[in-house]
């Protein structure tokens, strides 16, 4: 009571990430919260194999992903009932401001395979590391990169963002860059 | 550095959206049944050093 803080009082901190997390892997939100609390038990019982001054949030989203890969997917494919209204068609092209529009992009992103939904939240949304995505994944650091280029590219094309698109939005910026270069 | 690639553009758009669906899922608020969960582990792991302490006041 007296000793050094309990790292597991700084747990409570993570879970809204857990949770966020566990949504893109399981697409369900009630699933979602059965799985971080699962995670949460499992983590209780391990907390002495957490080494004090490591990224808790790593350890703890290594641990939400190998119960999700290890009990839920399995589980789901009984329920298959996402509430992102998964199989919906997408609307329609994105508005050329730039910006995707909201639903699209959900939709677009539950229709990734559960790999490429892990590898964007983790390198894409989170902020960690090729190298700390490869080790909370149990892969290589080029199998990370590669997935995460793949996850990409399928989600563009899921927008029907394809890159020509992508460079009519920036032709004008791309044109005076280019013009710029060359006159020096 | 001057040439913008047109992939990295759209690399970007994807990775601005991503963040913003995953900081609107990490916004909700936190069911109260984690609140619930976190205490009953807390009490559990009490009961049981107190098991262990064998009779001492932890009070």
């Amino acid at each position: 009571m007296t000793d050094i803080q309990d790292p597991k009082d700084e747990l409570v901190e993570h879970l809204p990430a857990m949770r966020a997390f566990a949504q893109s892997l399981t697409r369900n939100s009630a699933a979602a919260d059965d799985l971080v609390q699962d995670a949460v038990v499992k983590a209780w019982g391990n907390f002495d194999k957490f080494q004090v001054g490591t990224n808790m949030r790593a350890w703890l989203f290594t641990i939400t992903r190998n119960t999700f890969y290890s009990q839920y997917r399995k589980r789901r494919r009984e329920i298959e009932d996402p509430d992102g209204a998964l199989a919906g068609q997408l609307s329609e092209k994105p508005a050329h401001d730039g910006r995707l529009v909201m639903s699209d992009f959900r939709t677009a992103f539950d229709q990734l395979s559960d790999e490429q939904r892990e590898v964007l939240i983790l390198v894409g949304a989170e902020g960690f590391s090729y190298e700390d995505a490869a080790e909370m994944c149990g892969c290589a650091v080029g199998t990370i990169k590669s997935r995460t280029n793949r996850a990409r590219k399928r989600l563009a094309e899921l927008m029907h963002l394809d890159e020509d698109e992508a460079l009519e939005m920036t032709d004008a910026a791309t044109l005076a860059v280019v013009k710029g270069s060359t006159a020096a | 550095m001057a040439k913008i690639r047109k992939a990295d553009s759209l690399d970007k758009q994807i990775d601005d959206n991503l963040r913003r669906v995953y900081s609107d899922a990490v916004n909700e608020p936190l069911p109260d049944r984690f609140a619930q969960l976190l205490q009953q582990l807390r009490d559990a792991e009490a009961g049981r050093d107190t098991a262990e302490k064998n009779g001492e006041d932890t009070k």
